[in-house]
């Protein structure tokens, strides 16, 4: 067996390591394809100018006749894996998060996480491991060849993404908050809430990516970030899929929406029908005499 | 310059339906068009404005039974025509059973260079239903286009686009050559909803149907795919009381049970 893995971050390793241990495949040979410095667990490490578009293509047979192609969820792995897949007419599978040996097929969510679909492993197939389902860790030096490649798509610039340094990925609590709010100066509420229940604030894509009241590692969403702590309250959000798609992970799920017939109701399972001003400041000063802070 | 933009008519995700084995009935769960898909449309009549060009849409109907779906889909793309689309390249047929990015992309490849070809193919970041992000990606290659994926701001060049993306920890900006099809994100623009009088107009324009056949592909049966419920559920427990205080109190109440609050 041969597995060719697409990398675009090292904090990724872990992820496709743990997918390659569950598949059995620790005895295969391991090449990596990176923009980045990779000097453990890989046999043979094909070091390019970036990963995206067209890059496999180009690297021709460096990675051609590959059993497995493996690669992390990230936007630019997806794009240069997925074009690979289309010129050689390979299936792929995006964002797996299971694989089950007897049946030897593998998993991914659909329909906002209320679905699964499971595929028939087989070979040559093309995988996107989704982040923070495996873990594992395979040690190897590998040999590291420069290859002067880059994609046909040009890079002109960078440009920084506003972060505040928040990890709501790995917050035991979120509180969530969306278009419900109508001044950013009410926000305040939310950040009270987080504070008694020591979680993290997050929100809904409007929040961060329309009114920029808050920045984007905080947005909640299929674009933004994963939570899969064991609380969420979500408040003032409708529940759009890609939403809740990205909180289906947590543990219990509250929602707070003046709208009976908001979508996230059936994705919660607790829930309040109020108006989230009316509610918010009650259920902090209760919350505040229960808890006594 | 002429414009196509991918439609997807993709399952709606807030009517899930099921059988008692937890298989899901994709049967019986109405097709909506995809979320993004608008955005994509949108921006595709926004540069047909500039230069002058037609707007195409293409889909496949990728749910079945034909029959039970075929209505929904005819209704989608009628929303697409009305959001700006001048004409329609669909493909229907009893013998396509798949969502499956491989399958559809051969399928689309077709379809586009058969009719219309135009440089630039627009589609959405990923569709409602299945989410995989693949599809604009695999098509380029297909096709023999470059790509772009979680596109947020474009811009037409001399022959070639330039492209703000999406590359998770940070944004970059691409120059690439034409012909290339681009996946957008929400944020590229805000889509108008569609006036009365285009809704009136949409109903004018030109929806083709074709089959397989009519495009010389073979039947498309997926070899890999089986559907289920995820068995997590939720307790879908709304919260009642006279008083919003008694309301509040029997979420702090139902929160420390749970052991997610701690006393």
């Amino acid at each position: 067996m041969k597995v060719l893995v697409v990398l675009d971050n090292i904090k990724y390793i872990p992820d496709v390591h743990g997918f390659i241990e569950r598949a059995g495949l620790v005895d295969a040979t391991l090449v990596a394809v990176s923009n980045v410095d990779v000097d453990d667990g890989f046999d043979r490490v094909y070091k390019v100018g970036d990963v995206s578009s067209d890059i496999l293509v180009k690297l021709g047979a460096d990675v051609d006749g590959f059993d497995l192609y493996l690669a992390p969820h990230s936007k630019k792995c997806i794009e240069a894996l997925s074009f690979y897949a289309g010129s050689k007419g390979i299936p792929i599978v995006t964002e797996v998060v299971d694989y089950s040996e007897e049946e030897g097929r593998i998993f991914r969510n659909i329909l906002s996480g209320r679905g699964l679909v499971s595929y028939k492993f087989v070979t040559p197939m093309a995988i996107t491991v989704a982040s923070g389902k495996f873990k594992g860790s395979i040690s190897r030096s590998p040999e590291v060849v420069e290859r002067d490649v880059t994609p046909a798509s040009r890079l002109i610039a960078t440009e920084e993404k506003k972060f505040g340094g928040v990890d709501i990925e790995n917050a035991d609590i979120v509180v969530g908050v969306g278009r419900g709010f109508k001044a950013k100066e009410d926000l305040d509420m939310a950040f009270e809430l987080a504070k008694i229940l020591g979680g993290e604030v997050g929100c809904s894509r409007p929040i961060a990516a329309d009114y920029h009241w808050l920045d984007e590692d905080r947005w909640i969403g299929i674009s933004g970030k994963k939570i899969r702590g064991k609380l969420y309250i979500a408040i003032g959000i409708s529940g759009a899929p890609q939403h809740i798609m990205a909180a289906n992970d947590v543990k219990v799920i509250v929602a707070i929406n003046k709208d009976k017939n908001a979508p996230i109701f059936e994705y919660t399972d607790y829930g309040v029908v109020a108006d989230l001003y009316q509610f918010l400041p009650v259920f902090l000063e209760r919350l505040k005499s229960k808890l006594g802070v | 310059m002429d414009v196509g933009v991918i439609v997807k008519a993709a399952l709606d995700v807030n009517v899930l339906r099921s059988d008692p084995s937890g298989r899901i009935s994709i049967e019986s769960i109405p097709l909506v068009i995809s979320e993004y898909d608008r955005n994509a449309i949108y921006e595709g009549a926004k540069i047909c404005e500039v230069t002058g060009g037609k707007l195409y849409i293409y889909s496949v109907l990728t749910w079945g039974p034909m029959e039970r779906k075929l209505k929904d889909f005819e209704n989608v793309i009628r929303e697409a025509l009305a959001l700006g689309g001048e004409e329609a390249f669909t493909v229907v047929d009893k013998a396509i059973n798949s969502s499956e990015p491989m399958y559809t992309s051969e399928i689309l490849a077709k379809l586009i260079s058969k009719y219309g070809s135009p440089k630039l193919i627009l589609a959405g970041e990923a569709s409602t239903d299945m989410t995989s992000s693949t599809l604009a990606p695999y098509l380029a290659a297909k096709l023999g286009y470059n790509v772009a994926t979680f596109v947020k701001e474009l811009k037409l060049g001399n022959g070639s686009i330039e492209v703000l993306r999406d590359a998770d920890d940070r944004m970059e900006r691409l120059s690439l050559q034409l012909p290339a099809v681009v996946s957008v994100t929400g944020e590229i623009n805000t889509p108008r909803l569609p006036t009365l009088i285009q809704i009136r107009r949409a109903f004018r324009k030109p929806l083709h149907k074709f089959t397989l056949a009519d495009l010389e592909l073979s039947p498309i049966i997926s070899r890999y795919e089986d559907y289920k419920v995820v068995t997590v559920k939720r307790k879908n427990i709304i919260i009642e009381d006279e008083s919003i205080e008694a309301v509040a109190d029997k979420l702090i109440d139902h929160l420390i049970q749970e052991g997610v609050v701690k006393r």
